[in-house]
């Protein structure tokens, strides 16, 4: 047992026969019951939703910055054979971009070698070839768009469903209406690997929902939580002794106040020296197989080429990490987990920079897929890969480039995709046009993605509202369609 | 097809259909329009009864969707927010028989789903009317001209109700409130509950008028003050206390959605934005009154004669976000930024969702979008600015620096003139001497023409010419004028604070679905239309200006500002306001508890000049503020959530309280007012979070380590943990109402967070170092931590704890010392760390973290 439990426990005991104290515990307990503080409702008790729901958990990539999907995932034959053409003027008349002068743009065809795999034949470039072997498991969707072009923006749209802050992300929304399965972890967590997104933590933010729904912040070395460990010098029996004397101090006032209140603050303190012990354990990962590290690549270190605009140092470690977590964190009952990678906002020099980050995402977001699906786990986790909008056919001619090596951000068209928790593996909706300028078949909106990740949670997206300011608001604001054709 | 405008709205979900819709401007004009209706048209037989059938219900007195009216010939002909529908005269370029006629079919009007669509005939009728002229008979002029009414409560003015009678004589009445609450009481059956200890009362007034716990000299003062107004004396310490600057001014942060960041992805620092902050502080301190206080924030630049600090006041509106992503379109967040300005105005002041009128007319409250941007062209020419802004303090060392930097650039200067005039001379005649036929070849036409010159006949621009030339590539004078250049740039800068004033006036548009790529009609400054005008000073001969939209907010008929000022401090002290949703007085908030009491409020904090301090006052030397918080169980079941206040609420400290109690109980607490913002310890890897790692997080030392917490950097991407751990705003909107939430975070926080820890060791040092024994310290910690002697329970409790951390604390020596920070002393490791663990444990009891 754990010290802090056994300390815990020895103090409860100590309390239940100490005359001293005054009051033994049993008589406490039904002193509460008969105020009714010990039904005090824990904001994260695990809760139905409005039906059956398919996926139980949430792993979501975020890939900040907008990989490009015309080099990874919407194979355009034609742009290749345009390459270098000016578009029509009427098609760029009404649009805005952010550094691509419409004067002298010109069309950039993909360097990438797209094939076909598995049974869907789903196309998939050169840069992914061990997702190229999950696509029977993934549903991917060529036909997003969105209405931001610019990032932080963008990423508001895609986590909160509206462009502007102040509202909760989706995994508060999903936390918000499950609750955690989780008693000794948060349920809704975030990892990062390399350095900081546009977004920072309001990508991640509760919004206008109780701070109990908020993302919480991983590290995946170290303290895993912020102030996890113990003051230097403070053994855990100190700890377990401190906790005790807290709890039975708060108790006693309990009685005097009767604010329920502080029955949730007895709680909170028991949960968090359960995390004291839960969170270290979730970064041991001795416990798992030589075959398992490997799969993930979690022991690769990064590659030895020129990538300036790369998420720094030792990412390619922490990146599989952070999807072997992700697993170990749906394992043990979290609800949604976050994983924040930055750096893919291609500009110039884009075959080096997205051939490099692929090489770094590509192996261990396979793993995760296979790993949870040999474990039976995912069935019931959903595994989002997303972005905040797409790049553009045009290469990106800003002032001070010597060359066009990049592509400018684009929200008309892009692509994403979602694995398991009841999603159609092997499906590939929506279509863009030739040039992979618009979508031009199955168009699917942030709001419909959403509508539909919350059906496969059991949702009603409509009836998932929070009443703010009047008005009940929800994750699709005043839109969003279920894409029932992503159902499986 | 074409991808739409990006437009970033409210609610703003545009369609599919809208995404791909053909350019409605690329379509031949007239072509699918039914054949004109024969013959003359009568307006009142042919025209009118379509219009009263078809349109009316969303274009007439009641409703007019997109500013459209189609009641009233000069509404109609003026057109909706999107411009013109009608032009006389011509009918295939008038939007309206477009839209009935079905062209557009994404469009059509009626929309298709009412089945009300014009029939071929009306169609035609209504073309031919236009062909005609469009005549419309004007006997419909009074229309309008009718000003919308409501019969909302908010929008009633504000009266002085008679504070009713009590029946219950013994119930303790201070003041009129508790007339109003106990009134109420009576009615629910239920009774108040007494008043609290007075040391419970002394550390709660402390806590809510100063923010800081009470020392146990302040709490045995006044419960030792035999005089029968000791309570008064507390309160008027305390709002005669600087420090009730800082409480109140953090409130006040909160709704101006304060950072020290500019938030959006490049997030950079704000290293001036205290000076508004120190403004805010200053101002409730000397209790500016409200009205002037909001007067000078809206609009102190405009104010005749402004000083600086009226200037200084204008900070408030410049803590909107500015986005200086790569790429992005000024234009687009400058608007936004102007729209922040329109939606945090009217929620603060006014209570309003306004907010909602930037995409459409409000769904619920008496609001067209029309007058949304009448207020916005308020805003809509202002520039944001830096005023060169010294304190005193900063005066005088800039002078110092300055009388330095110029003594040292004079130094410089001169060194340069001497060089010049006494060396580079004899310099000149030695290079020409040794100057070769080919290096002479190579120099510019008028340098060789000089030297031709024998050197004694060479005019004064000729020796200059030379000089000048052989400057150029002297290494001396060089060296000599890099040093200059480089002093140049240390040259000491004016501290300079960030205000807004108006710039070239521009013109307002309304913004069809808020998108400002979708200009519609242009608007005027002007109030909306429910609430009382707007009454322009003589003095603003262009029109309206934010300075009078300012005094319009605090003028005394305005039914809004006195009853939601009032509301926002009542909220403060009860944990809710009378009207419980504190940022939306519409009709889809909730209504008041105690309407009167708020009215009477309100009148009685115009009554008394606008006061926040009088205001203060009222409310917590009513008997109601003054109850105990304890529950009893009938008031659980009956009232949980104390909408009746039958007794005090129990609210845990806000972020910032929380942590200014701990280092003052510690007595690390560094009592220092305004300044710039400070880094206290945070835990590592938080500034990382920013983009690219960019704002770096250099920790203070020193007395900036312990300041209050008000004084913390905010950083808008990568906000201080702890703050947001206690469910600080995140200042990217403004915020009326903080969140309370209970999560473990926040006990991992009090438990280990360095700063708590740090208070931890200061707290127990000082046990030991003031207090002889054991049972004296253990005291010692409740009285300064809670402001009360421990029961025997409690004490029992607190002892055993003690006992059990020295005995684990003895198992490790070096473990002990590391825990205790700076043994004292003459102490054993083993009991300081003792002493270091049992002052953590009462930091963290949930009496500590709460206001009694």
């Amino acid at each position: 047992m754990h010290p802090v439990h056994e300390a815990m426990l020895q103090t409860r005991r100590d309390f239940l026969t100490s005359s001293a104290s005054g009051i033994g515990l049993a008589a406490l307990a039904s002193l509460l019951q008969r105020d009714g503080l010990l039904a005090a409702p824990n904001p994260l008790a695990p809760r139905a939703p409005h039906f059956a729901p398919k996926a139980k958990a949430c792993i979501c990539f975020y890939l900040e910055g907008a990989p490009s999907q015309l080099d990874l995932w919407d194979p355009k034959p034609k742009l290749n054979e345009l390459h270098g053409q000016k578009l029509p003027d009427s098609m760029l008349k009404n649009v805005r971009f952010a550094f691509i002068q419409k004067e002298g743009a010109r069309l950039m065809g993909s360097p990438r070698k797209f094939t076909k795999h598995g049974q869907c034949g789903m196309e998939l470039s050169d840069f992914l070839p061990h997702l190229a072997t999950c696509v029977d498991d993934i549903a991917l969707i060529r036909s997003m768009h969105t209405e931001a072009f610019n990032h932080h923006p963008g990423q508001l749209m895609m986590n909160c469903g509206v462009p502007t802050f102040g509202r909760p992300s989706m995994g508060s929304w999903i936390t918000y209406g499950l609750g955690s399965e989780s008693d000794n972890l948060p349920g809704y967590v975030v990892l990062t690997a390399g350095r900081g997104s546009s977004g920072g933590a309001t990508s991640w933010t509760s919004g206008f929902l109780p701070t109990t729904y908020q993302g919480v912040l991983f590290r995946n070395q170290g303290e895993p939580v912020l102030n996890l460990n113990n003051p230097e010098g403070l053994s855990p029996e100190m700890q377990g002794k401190t906790i005790a004397a807290i709890t039975e101090l708060n108790r006693q006032h309990l009685i005097r106040s009767r604010d329920p209140e502080i029955n949730s603050r007895i709680a909170a303190y028991e949960l968090a020296f359960r995390m004291q012990a839960a969170a270290p354990e979730l970064l041991d990962l001795s416990t798992e197989t030589k075959q398992t590290l490997e799969m993930y690549g979690v022991d690769r270190s990064d590659p030895n080429i020129q990538a300036a605009r790369g998420g720094g140092k030792g990412q390619f470690h922490a990146f599989a990490k952070n999807c072997l977590l992700a697993r170990r964190l749906v394992e043990r009952g979290v609800r949604f987990v976050n994983l924040y990678h930055a750096s893919w906002d291609h500009h110039s020099n884009l075959d080096a920079e997205l051939g490099h980050n692929c090489l770094m995402a590509d192996q261990p977001v396979a793993a995760l897929i296979k790993d949870l699906k040999q474990r039976g786990l995912l069935d019931t986790t959903l595994v989002i890969w997303m972005s905040e909008f797409g790049r553009t056919p045009l290469g990106e001619n800003r002032p001070g480039f010597a060359k066009v090596t990049g592509r400018d951000h684009h929200p008309f068209a892009f692509t994403l995709w979602m694995a398991g928790g009841g999603v159609k593996g092997g499906t590939i909706l929506g279509k863009t046009d030739e040039i992979g300028w618009n979508v031009v078949e199955d168009p699917v909106h942030v709001n419909d993605l959403h509508a539909t990740i919350l059906h496969l949670f059991g949702f009603d997206h409509k009836r998932l509202t929070y009443r703010f300011q009047g008005r009940d608001f929800r994750l699709t604001d005043v839109g969003g369609n279920v894409v029932t054709k992503l159902l499986a | 097809m074409k991808p739409i405008g990006l437009a970033t709205i409210c609610g703003g979900v545009v369609s599919a259909a809208v995404l791909w819709a053909a350019d409605p401007l690329s379509r031949p004009a007239a072509a699918g329009l039914p054949p004109a209706a024969p013959g003359t048209i009568d307006f009142e037989r042919d025209i009118r009864p379509i219009f009263a059938a078809k349109c009316l219900s969303c274009h007439g007195a009641e409703k007019q969707r997109g500013g459209l009216r189609l009641d009233h010939g000069k509404a109609a002909l003026e057109g909706g927010n999107s411009g013109v529908v009608i032009k006389p005269g011509d009918a295939a370029g008038s939007r309206l028989l477009r839209l009935v006629a079905g062209l557009d079919p994404d469009t059509r009007m009626p929309p298709a789903e009412t089945r009300q669509s014009l029939s071929a005939e009306e169609v035609g009728k209504l073309r031919a009317w236009i062909e005609q002229g469009a005549v419309w008979p004007t006997s419909d002029e009074a229309v309008a001209t009718q000003i919308p009414r409501s019969s909302h409560w908010a929008y009633q003015p504000i009266r002085r109700p008679t504070p009713p009678v009590v029946q219950h004589r013994e119930w303790p009445v201070r003041n009129a409130i508790d007339q109003f609450i106990l009134a109420r009481l009576e009615q629910e059956g239920l009774t108040p509950s007494p008043e609290a200890d007075r040391n419970t009362l002394v550390r709660r007034l402390s806590l809510d008028l100063i923010g800081l716990p009470p020392t146990p000299e302040e709490v045995d003062a006044a419960c030792a003050d035999p005089s029968a107004d000791w309570y008064e004396k507390v309160v008027d310490r305390l709002l005669q206390s600087p420090h009730y600057g800082e409480r109140w001014g953090r409130h006040w942060l909160d709704a101006a959605r304060y950072a020290d960041s500019d938030g959006y992805e490049k997030d950079l620092g704000r290293p001036n934005a205290w000076r508004w902050r120190n403004w805010v502080i200053d101002a409730l301190n000397r209790d500016l009154p409200f009205d002037q206080f909001t007067i000078e924030q809206l609009a102190g630049d405009l104010l005749p004669n402004a000083t600086l600090e009226q200037k200084i006041a204008t900070g408030f509106h410049r803590n909107t976000l500015t986005n200086r992503e790569g790429g992005v379109d000024q234009e687009q967040f400058r608007v936004e930024a102007v729209v922040d300005r329109v939606n945090t105005t009217f929620k603060v002041f006014l209570g309003q969702t306004f907010n909602c009128c930037q995409c459409h007319d409000h769904k619920y409250d008496p609001f067209s979008q029309r007058e949304y941007y009448q207020v916005f062209a308020f805003f809509n020419s202002d520039v944001e600015t830096d005023t060169p802004a010294a304190t005193p303090d900063e005066q005088k060392i800039y002078d110092q620096q300055k009388a330095a930097f110029d003594r040292k650039r004079g130094e410089l200067q001169r060194a340069i003139q001497d060089y010049k005039a006494q060396e580079l001379p004899a310099k000149v005649e030695a290079w020409e001497k040794a100057l070769t036929e080919a290096e002479r070849k190579k120099l510019p036409a008028d340098v060789t023409a000089a030297l031709d010159v024998a050197p004694e006949q060479r005019t004064e621009q000729q020796r200059q010419l030379l000089i000048n030339h052989l400057a150029k590539t002297d290494a001396r004078l060089g060296e000599l004028t890099k040093a200059l250049t480089a002093h140049e740039r240390t040259a000491p800068k004016l501290p300079v604070a960030p205000i807004l004033t108006r710039g070239q006036p521009r013109k307002t548009h309304v913004m069809i679905r808020g998108d400002f790529l979708r200009p519609g009609i242009a608007v005027e400054p002007n109030t909306p239309a429910v609430l009382p005008p707007l009454r322009p000073s003589a003095a603003s001969g262009s029109g309206p200006t934010r300075l009078d939209l300012a005094r319009w907010i605090v003028s005394p008929d305005n039914p809004l500002t006195a009853r939601v000022i009032v509301n926002w401090v009542w909220h403060k002290y009860f944990t809710r306001g009378i009207v419980p949703t504190l940022e939306d007085f519409g009709t889809q908030g909730e209504k008041p508890t105690h309407p009167e009491l708020l009215d009477w409020l309100a009148s009685e904090f115009m009554a008394r000049g606008w006061s926040l301090k009088e205001l203060h006052r009222l409310i917590v030397t009513s008997a109601t503020y003054r109850q105990v918080s304890h529950a009893r169980p009938e008031l659980l079941q009956r009232d949980p959530y104390n909408a009746l206040l039958a007794r005090q609420s129990r609210p845990r400290l806000e972020a910032e309280i929380l942590r200014d109690s701990a280092l003052a109980v510690s007595g690390l607490l560094v009592r220092r007012i305004g300044g710039p913002s400070v880094r206290p310890p945070q835990p590592a890897g938080i500034s990382e979070l920013t983009y690219a790692g960019s704002a770096k997080w250099v920790e203070s030392t020193g007395p900036d380590r312990y300041r209050r917490g008000l004084y913390t950097w905010f950083q808008r991407t990568s906000p201080y943990p702890m703050l947001m751990t206690f469910d600080a705003p995140d200042s990217n909107l403004c915020c009326v109402r903080r969140e309370r939430s209970n999560t473990p975070l926040q006990a991992l926080t009090l438990l280990n967070d360095t700063v708590f820890v740090e208070c931890a060791q200061a707290l127990g040092a000082r046990l030991v170092r003031e207090k002889a024994t054991t049972a004296e310290r253990l005291r010692h910690a409740f009285r300064l931590c809670l402001a009360r002697e421990p029961l025997p329970a409690e004490m029992d409790i607190l002892s055993r704890l003690y006992d059990g951390l020295r005995h684990s604390a003895a198992a490790d020596p070096a473990a002990a010392a590391k825990l205790a920070g700076q043994v004292p002393p003459g102490v054993e490791p083993a009991e300081a760390a003792a002493w270091v663990g049992l002052a953590r444990a009462v930091l963290n009891l949930d009496e500590f973290l709460t206001r009694e």
